[in-house]
């Protein structure tokens, strides 16, 4: 049963992500920004939401809603399969749908990067704070969305500085550029040379242009390898002879070849230390078996990590920030209470309107049968009664301070004199 | 001597940026941090009206006795650190450097005052110069030797692959390098500069260069300038770390055994 499922305000999320949809269908119901705009617009236009926001990444597309008065979700998935020329079967059966705090609480755990692959990962937050944008410049994000992802923001912004879920990086790639980071500084006046252009050489070179490393150089003995790399992420080739020589411009390399002997060798970093006037060098060993020479790392000032050392770290990170999500979900329900407060406060004025509107039709109901000479004398007395036995409860009812308790009393006014129903 | 009222109000102000600094080196927190610096900022003034408060008692540089220089050592390690917050807003240092700071501010008022009158020595803007420079080299290599300990600790983070806390708050190597860099230079300048005004006064007044202070001030110029000259020849790294806290160590044995033992001109007596 949704805490908030009051006419006026209804909250609904209808969401793919990775827990329920296989990739196939994450990919039919992605959008990109000019999408959202148009799907935004369509929604308020059809009169199928009040309110619409859209987030979609990678790994979710979710559209969080409010309705006023009747809406559905089956028109929501409908409208979307239409939109994507799916059957609406099919993506219903992989969608999932919440309700209410549900609902909320869904966003605010996406936010704190709580329902990510990557636990605590920081990039969802920015995610959410774009969808929100998109749907401001729409029009379609009003006063409850609005206030909704900005509580979100905040949540996620709180569970980060408040706790180290996203402290330690949790992938080889990204602990390796973070250690890198640590010993340069700013790495993006440094040169990253990534050896192989293989799987994992590809998907190291990603990760540093990512991080925006100053040049990132590919050399391969397939020069055609490094060349196909060089057009899929923006770096230089060096041919593979010539690399050696060029070593004492590296400050970070990455060896990711299937060479079956070293190919950086203790010999060419002394060298290379020697025209760096000792300054420091980064080695990073993705490869196995080994493509720099262990003996590299008792240089002075040369720091050198193999594949195995970082996957432990990796490994005990995950742990780390497993460990931090009680923590974070505290953090989470404590900023989820205050959202359902406030909306708590939106919802008491038309509860209490309708508890009036109700009583007011069965006083009129039971006048109807009384004789008409005394119907005004008592109308009067059945208000005066009204007054004396409604005041105090609605008094308590308005000035119940705790949220949640505040939601569950006016889901039982609602139920108990059955204000839900419209006939 | 008074009560030092001020100074004391100033200790209790860097005693509560310290703690704000710990709790922003665990969880960084913007308001924690400006807090930290308003208080840093309050503490260096009340500090500062101390510190004259004590030259009109004295009717001379507050730094002429021991007390008084010790606190100005204080004074300016506390005025260096919060230029480099407001410049590069670098906090990772205050746990480690504020300390010094309490500690220093605290034996300026602690120790016992001995106020001997002020002589031909001890007048006169040139001594206030020699002094004040002398003290401002003082406090460029604690913070050198501060900086030094962050290098030492990141260096062992990054080796052990440590990524936690204290990895991800404390700054990059090459940045506590430049940093060092920079305060070894300043301790330079000041110290030759103490030392060229020391050794002119000393030739005016005593005819003669005989202070074994001087040999230490120079003791400790050849060990700040070997520690520049091979940060550019390949030691860069931990080897500078180390010798920049071997120099502190050199620094530190001048100011108290060298003063209180060995040399007359120097012992505030």
């Amino acid at each position: 049963m949704s805490l908030i499922a009051v006419p006026e305000t209804r909250l609904m999320l209808l969401g793919w992500n990775l827990r329920v949809a296989d990739v196939a269908v994450r990919e039919r119901v992605a959008f990109n920004a000019d999408e959202v705009r148009d799907a935004l617009k369509q929604l308020i236009g059809r009169g199928l939401v009040a309110e619409s926001v859209i987030v979609s990444t990678c790994h979710r597309s979710e559209i969080y809603s409010v309705f006023e008065g009747e809406g559905r979700g089956e028109d929501l998935t409908r409208f979307f399969a239409e939109w994507r020329g799916l059957a609406p079967s099919d993506l219903s059966r992989s969608s999932f749908l919440a309700e209410g705090a549900d609902a909320a609480r869904h966003l605010f755990r996406v936010a704190a990067g709580l329902d990510s692959m990557a636990l605590g990962e920081s990039e969802v937050l920015g995610q959410v704070r774009q969808a929100l944008k998109l749907a401001r410049e729409s029009g379609t994000s009003r006063t409850v969305l609005h206030r909704m992802f900005e509580c979100a923001v905040a949540a996620g912004k709180r569970v980060r500085t408040e706790t180290e879920i996203a402290v330690r990086p949790v992938s080889v790639a990204s602990i390796a550029l973070e250690l890198a980071a640590k010993v340069f500084g700013d790495l993006s006046e440094k040169t990253v040379f990534v050896l192989g252009a293989g799987e994992t050489g590809d998907l190291f070179a990603r990760q540093a242009s990512e991080a925006g490393v100053g040049r990132l150089f590919v050399s391969s003995r397939t020069r055609e390898r490094a060349e196909g790399l060089a057009r899929r992420v923006a770096c230089e080739v060096v041919a593979w002879d010539e690399f050696p020589g060029r070593l004492p411009a590296a400050d970070v390399v990455v060896g990711t070849t299937s060479s079956r002997e070293p190919v950086v060798l203790r010999a060419d970093v002394e060298e290379a230390m020697r025209e760096r006037r000792g300054r420091p060098m980064f080695f990073l060993d993705l490869a196995v078996p080994r493509d720099i020479e262990p003996a590299v790392a008792e240089i002075y000032n040369v720091f050198s990590y193999q594949l195995n050392d970082l996957e432990e770290v990796a490994r005990e990170n995950r742990a780390q920030r497993s460990r931090q999500v009680p923590h974070a979900e505290a953090i989470v329900e404590e900023e989820l209470w205050k959202f359902l407060g406030w909306m708590g406060n939106l919802s008491v004025v038309p509860t209490l309107n309708d508890w009036r509107r109700r009583w007011n039709e069965q006083r009129d109901t039971e006048l109807e049968r009384q004789p008409a000479a005394e119907r005004e004398r008592l109308r009067e007395f059945a208000d005066a009664l009204y007054g004396r036995l409604l005041h105090e409860p609605m008094r308590r009812l308005k000035s119940e301070t705790e949220p949640g308790k505040k939601l569950e009393r006016l889901e039982a006014v609602r139920h108990l004199f059955k204000l839900d129903d419209d006939e | 001597m008074g009560s030092h009222l001020l100074g004391w109000a100033a200790v209790s102000l860097y005693l509560a940026a310290e703690v704000l600094a710990i709790v922003s080196l665990r969880r960084p927190k913007p308001a924690a941090d400006v807090a930290g610096a308003v208080c840093l900022a309050v503490g260096l003034a009340l500090h500062f009206a101390d510190l004259e408060l004590r030259a009109r008692a004295l009717g001379s540089v507050p730094y002429r006795t021991l007390e008084g220089s010790v606190s100005l050592f204080g004074w300016m390690l506390a005025i260096a650190y919060l230029a480099l917050w407001i410049r590069h807003r670098e906090r990772a240092m205050g746990p480690f450097l504020i300390p010094i700071v309490v500690v220093s501010t605290a034996l300026g008022m602690l120790l016992p005052s001995r106020v001997a009158p002020v002589s031909a020595q001890t007048r006169g803007a040139l001594f206030a110069l020699h002094v004040t420079f002398a003290i401002l080299a003082y406090a460029a290599f604690t913070f050198s030797f501060v900086l030094s300990l962050l290098y030492l600790i990141q260096n062992r983070q990054i080796r052990r692959k440590q990524t936690g806390i204290l990895f991800a708050r404390l700054p990059a190597l090459e940045v506590i390098g430049r940093m060092n860099r920079t305060s070894v230079s300043i301790g330079l300048v000041s110290l030759a500069l103490a030392l060229a005004i020391g050794v002119a006064r000393a030739q005016r007044l005593w005819g003669s260069l005989g202070d074994p202070k001087i040999t230490w001030a120079f003791l400790t110029l050849v060990v700040y300038a070997l520690l520049l000259w091979l940060d550019r020849r390949g030691w860069e790294g931990t080897r500078v770390a180390v010798l920049s806290i071997f120099g502190f160590g050199v620094v530190l044995f001048s100011y108290t055994v060298v003063n209180m033992y060995f040399s007359t001109a120097h012992n505030f007596r």
